[in-house]
Formats: structure tokens, C-alpha cells, sequence
């Protein structure tokens, strides 16, 4: 299935460099979680990440569904 | 004294004298310093009632204990006086140098009160104070009269002033400082117009003795050392600025985006931190001993939009840009320059034309009435507002008055997102429930900066909580509403603040803050004491606001009846009504929002 990974301001230079902007697709089996969408490239799984899916709060363990974007940027406040 | 001068400048500008007086040091223990100590005078010598353009409110300049200290962002002042947007109090906050350059003349405070008959500036080189004439540079933007009072002052001072904004007593007027910098919400450049006081220019070399310089300076080092790890790292701050965040509001479903009809941006990533760095970035600019450095000095080169400033931050590039539905990333930083050198607040300024766009898109104003088109998205006719907003030609007259009186006076009151008539900044609370009862609730009207309970309900700091959920956010919004009192009042930053001296739990505990602040002023405050404190500056100012008439803590209908249409937060509106009676039964007022005599009593308030 396929679902989307946002990797937002300093986490975007974790995407391969043939991403374009801040999100790509991946095609990931049934069943993959957050946690293991977010593997490959080397997000910190920690408190020092914010992560969500689809937009909310979310666990880690949950398993995704077709077309879900998990995004993710480092927990550093600022507005 | 420790940490304190204990000293304020008193400026009398019908009399053009100044005086020097001796703050008592209870008054500085019991009130932190900074935001705090300048309420106490602001109730102490202005009747809310007042006419906030009247020579009778008065305008208060403060630095904090930590200001100009070792402590890393110990590099901020605050100006309060009650505002002309809001009819409340306000305290609106920058950084830069000036700060830290004021803090050295020897003076916590300037107060100034009374009005000039003529433009007047204050020149405070330590003890040598002069009130100037500023006839010469009456009428002309920030950074022309920054060079010109440099230059027939001191090279070295630093300089806060206003612009045409300011002197036109536009509503939404900052004090801007260093040039770039904004102390920018609620209209105090419109107060210092209205006293005909145009700059205030700072110089010296004196600082209070710390009552333990050499903790002050092990502890300093250690909180400087843990940015410093974290910036390593990566941090979000120190590369793109807070321009980074309008990825992270649309991501949520809380970017302002036309007028707050929507909570995403489809032209997101053309307008933020990545394309800012890619674009127009020269580098980073910090304010004076900042480890974080967040500004940023940009530069468009060629084309209309052509300028050389500092910004977009993310609040000018959520009201200046999503919320007016430009996506044209040189028109919100030409945009922002202007705003800097006319002294305009951007939020506000961005916000009402935000309203007004919604307006006429809605045949509720007119092309007659505006003397042009005013689409969202064009971003030649926001600019041409912003022109016009500050020397309130023809419709920007109009604006200049703020999106609260302009959508009544046109008959749609609906249209104003505002609390306490002050627009909201960036973060659409329907999205962000703890954000709506900070809105709701602040003394200052709607403002981030009175207890951003975004960085939990947003950004993860110290801890992520979710923020569609009213479930302990009023205890959670009464304790940041603090704990930014406390900030504001040592003379922090925020952005260090909440990160890094206070403890790493949901409701955030100042144990490193508290120790900072007694290396430096010798108090030896507890942390519940100097907690006690920053409750009792909270309670002075609620205090003060319900006696101007400041009674509502409300939302505007959107808000509260208009689910957001689109995006993670799609189908919801904020639930003040859940959280509103907890909030006041946690901060010990009645049922009205109206602080117990047992409160006051307990805070030592009832002289007020």
C-alpha cells in the first residue's frame, strides 16, 4: 500500500536526494506501523520528536492504512 | 541591591523633566521586575478608565533581573501601559540590543507620563538624561530615525522608536527597537505617538552586582552548553528561524489561512522557512548573547519587491501571508520590511486585512469604499494597505482601527477574529483547544505570548499533549499564563525559557529559572514563592483589565460555532464552555472570571 512520509524543516534532509520538497511516497506492506515507516530514515523514535499521523497525535505501534502521511519534525518550539 | 538597580527614570513630558526614584526592593522581590514591577505602577498611578491615548495613561519601559546578565537570552525588555487596541493592559515584548543597553543606563524603568506639546526624545547616557526636541525626525520611518539620532548621540547606543504608525496612533502601532525589532502587540507605538514621544535612546555601562556572580556564571555556561548540544544536532530555530513552523500549523490544521476560513495552505512550501533559506536568506542575526539566534537577515534582490530587512518570522508569514492568501514569498517579506519601517505590529496589520479581504470577497465592502480591489491572495493590494494603514490615507483609515471596530462598523462583526479586539496570531485554536482558552483568557487579548501552551499542545516542549482535547487545559493554560509572567518579568526569552530552566513536565516547574534568578538578585526565592509571584502579576493585571471594562473572556462566533472545514482538526470548533469554569475555579475567581477577596488576600493584591 501506498502511504506518505513528511519529514518537516531540519528532518528533511533525512529523505533520499531524489525527494522533492518535504514528503514522499512509499509503498510499504500491510501492517507497517509509524514506528517502521519512519525507520529507514533514522528518525529519533524519542521525545525529541514530534510525530503525527494524518495530523494527530498518534502511537508509535499504530498500524497504517492506505494513503496516510506520518509527519514528523524535532520537538524545538518556536511561533 | 542585587540584580535590581532599583532605580527608575521618571519622565514627565508636559513638564519635560525627568527624576530619578528609588524602587522599593519589596516591590522587586514581590513583582520579579520586568513586566511586573511596571504593572505595579501602572495600578498604582493610572485609573483604568483612562483614555489610553491620553496624556493620563502612562507608558513604561522595563528590563528584568536577568537582563543584561550572563544568562543566555537574558536580553529583553517590555512595555506596558494600558492599550488603545484592547482597552486593557498590555505588555508586549522584543529583544535585540536595546535591552540590554537600557538595562546599563542604571534605570529598570522609564516611565513616562504626561504628553510633549512637541515631538520630543529621550537621550539617557547613565545619569545625563535629556529630553531632545525630534522635530527633524518626526514623520519619518524607523531605520531613517534610528541613523539620525545615532548620530547626534552616541554611535554605540541603541535606539527604540516609532514610526509614521506610531505617530498616526494607528492601533496596531509597535515600538520598534535596533530597527528591526518589534515590541509589537496592542498599539504601544499608537500610546508613545499620542505623548508625542518619538525615541528613546540608551547608553551606558552600568549593571547591577550579582549576589553570586560565579553560579551565575557555572549555570549560565551549563544551559548554553545544552543549546549548544542541541543546535548540533539540528535545531529548527537556528537554521530557518520560527519560519520553520507554517509547515507544522498546516500539518496540524491550525495555519491561519484566509481570514481563518481555512486551517491549511496549499501554497505552504512556497512560503516557509525551506524556501525563505533557498531564497532570500543573507544569515542569521541574533539578539545581543543569544546562543539560539533565531532572526533573520534577508534580502530581496531585484524585482518589485526589492529590500534588504530582517524577517519573515512565522507570525508575519501566517497573518501576512496564509491569512491574506499570499503565497508570494518576496511580497511577505517586502511586506514585513514595511511593517518594520513604518512600526506596524504585523500580526494585527496582516489579521485586519485578512478581515477586511474576507469582506469584500463577501460584497460586504465595496471597491468605492476600499478605492481598489481587495481579493485574498493579491499581494500588490495588502501592501498598498499597509501604506495606507500607517498614515490612515483614505481606507486605510479604516484599518487602522483594527478588524474589531472595522467588521462592526461595516455590520459584520462576525467577520473579526479577535479577543479583547485583538486579532489572533497564528495558531487557529479549533485546532488547538488550549490555545482557545489562552485567547479567551489573556489579559492582553489574543496573544501566543501570554502562555504558549502551543509548545506542548504543538511543538512538543517539554512534552507533546494532544491538542484537539480540553481535558486539563485549564489547569495546563493558568500555569504557562504564570510561568510567562515570571519570564516576561526576569527579562528571558521565551524561546530559551520553556526549553531549557524549566523542569520537563506537562505543568512546567521553574527550579533552574528560580535558581537563575537568585545568583542573580540574591532573593533566595523559592520556586513556589517566585510561582506566588508571577500569579500575583497575573492577578494585578486580570485585576486591572476588569476595572477598564475588560470583562469578556470570549471567542469570536467563528470560533465558537463554525467548524474548521478542512484538514487533521476538520469538524471541530473550540469548546471554551468545557474549560472556562475550571480555568476559574483553578485560579480562585468566581463564577464572573473575578479574582476572590480570599485570592487577593492571598496574593497581598487588596490595595488594588
Amino acid at each position: 500500500m501506498k502511504v506518505y512520509v513528511k519529514l518537516i524543516a531540519t528532518y528533511q534532509r533525512l529523505l533520499p536526494p531524489d525527494a522533492s520538497g518535504n514528503a514522499i511516497e512509499v509503498d510499504v506492506p500491510e501492517g507497517t506501523t509509524v514506528a517502521q515507516v519512519l525507520l529507514p530514515y533514522g528518525v529519533p523514535l524519542d521525545d525529541s520528536s514530534v510525530i503525527v499521523l494524518n495530523g494527530r497525535m498518534t502511537d508509535l505501534n499504530t498500524p497504517l492504512s492506505e494513503g496516510d502521511t506520518v509527519a514528523a519534525f524535532s520537538a524545538i518550539a518556536g511561533g | 541591591m542585587y540584580g535590581w538597580h532599583g532605580r527608575l527614570l521618571r519622565v514627565d513630558l508636559t513638564e519635560r523633566t525627568a527624576s530619578i526614584e528609588t524602587i522599593d526592593p519589596k516591590i522587586c522581590r514581590d513583582f520579579i521586575g520586568g513586566r511586573g514591577v511596571a504593572m505595579y505602577y501602572l495600578a498604582k498611578e493610572v485609573d483604568p478608565l483612562v483614555d489610553p491615548l491620553s496624556p493620563e495613561n502612562k507608558l513604561i519601559f522595563a528590563t528584568g533581573p536577568l537582563t543584561a546578565t550572563p544568562a543566555p537570552t537574558g536580553n529583553r525588555y517590555m512595555v506596558v501601559t494600558k492599550s488603545p487596541l484592547t482597552g486593557a493592559i498590555t505588555h508586549s515584548n522584543s529583544g535585540g540590543d536595546f535591552p540590554t543597553w537600557m538595562k546599563r543606563t542604571g534605570f529598570d524603568l522609564f516611565l513616562f507620563e504626561g504628553k510633549a506639546d512637541s515631538p520630543v526624545y529621550l537621550w539617557v547616557n547613565e545619569d545625563q538624561v535629556e529630553i531632545r526636541p525630534a522635530d527633524h525626525v518626526w514623520g519619518k520611518d524607523v531605520p531613517t530615525t534610528t541613523d539620525a539620532l545615532l548620530a547626534e548621540t552616541h554611535p554605540e547606543a541603541r535606539v527604540a522608536c516609532i514610526g509614521p504608525a506610531g505617530e498616526n496612533l494607528v492601533l496596531m502601532a509597535a515600538i520598534m527597537n535596533d530597527k528591526h525589532r518589534a515590541a509589537a502587540r496592542s498599539g504601544v507605538g499608537a500610546v508613545m505617538g499620542s505623548k508625542l514621544l518619538k525615541a528613546v535612546v540608551a547608553f551606558g555601562n552600568k549593571n547591577p552586582p550579582m549576589a553570586d556572580e560565579a553560579g551565575m556564571r557555572n549555570l549560565s555556561v551549563t544551559i548554553s552548553k545544552e543549546v549548544g548540544v542541541d543546535v548540533k544536532k539540528g535545531s529548527n530555530l537556528r537554521e530557518y528561524g520560527t519560519a520553520y513552523v507554517p509547515q507544522v500549523t498546516n500539518t496540524l490544521g491550525i495555519l491561519p489561512t484566509r481570514n481563518f476560513l481555512q486551517g491549511t495552505f496549499e501554497a505552504t512550501s512556497q512560503i516557509d522557512g525551506v524556501a525563505l533559506k533557498n531564497t532570500y536568506l543573507i544569515r542569521h542575526t541574533p539578539c545581543y548573547r543569544c546562543p539560539i539566534s533565531c532572526g533573520r537577515l534577508t534580502e530581496v534582490p531585484e524585482g518589485k519587491y526589492k529590500g534588504k530587512g530582517e524577517g519573515p518570522e512565522y507570525e508575519t508569514i501566517a497573518s501576512l501571508g496564509s491569512a491574506c492568501g499570499v503565497s508570494d514569498l518576496a511580497a511577505i517579506t517586502r511586506a514585513n520590511y514595511w511593517c518594520n519601517e513604518l512600526g506596524l505590529d504585523t500580526i494585527s496589520t496582516g489579521m485586519t486585512i485578512a478581515a477586511a479581504m474576507e469582506m469584500y470577497e463577501k460584497g460586504y465592502l465595496t471597491e468605492e469604499q476600499i478605492g481598489q480591489p481587495l481579493r485574498f491572495g493579491d499581494a500588490d493590494a495588502m501592501i498598498a494597505m499597509i501604506q495606507k494603514m500607517a498614515y490612515r490615507q483614505g481606507f486605510g483609515n479604516e484599518l487602522a482601527e483594527g478588524s474589531y471596530r472595522l467588521c462592526r462598523k461595516y455590520g459584520h462583526p462576525e467577520i473579526a477574529v479577535t479577543a479583547r479586539k485583538q486579532e489572533f496570531p497564528g495558531y487557529d485554536p479549533r485546532g488547538s483547544q488550549g490555545m482557545g482558552l489562552l485567547y479567551a483568557t489573556s489579559n492582553k487579548g489574543a496573544s501566543h505570548m501570554e502562555g504558549d501552551v502551543a509548545y506542548e499542545e504543538v511543538f512538543g516542549v517539554p512534552v507533546k499533549i494532544d491538542p484537539l482535547t480540553t481535558e486539563g487545559k485549564a489547569a495546563l493554560v493558568a500555569r504557562f499564563q504564570d510561568a510567562f509572567a515570571l519570564i516576561d518579568s526576569s527579562g528571558l526569552c521565551v524561546f530559551l525559557a520553556v526549553r531549557y530552566v524549566f523542569n520537563k513536565d506537562v505543568m512546567i516547574w521553574p527550579i533552574r529559572l528560580t535558581q537563575l534568578m537568585n545568583h542573580t538578585t540574591g532573593a533566595n526565592y523559592t520556586p513556589e514563592e517566585i510561582m506566588k509571584a508571577a500569579e500575583r502579576i497575573y492577578n494585578l493585571e486580570r485585576v486591572f483589565i476588569l476595572k477598564a471594562g475588560s470583562t469578556e473572556d470570549t471567542l469570536p462566533p467563528r470560533m465558537l460555532q463554525e467548524p474548521l472545514p478542512d484538514g487533521p482538526a476538520k469538524g471541530k470548533v473550540v469548546e471554551l464552555d468545557k474549560m472556562l469554569p475550571e480555568f476559574y475555579r483553578i485560579r480562585g475567581w468566581d463564577e464572573h472570571g473575578v479574582p476572590t477577596r480570599e485570592k487577593l488576600a492571598e496574593l497581598e493584591l487588596l490595595e488594588f
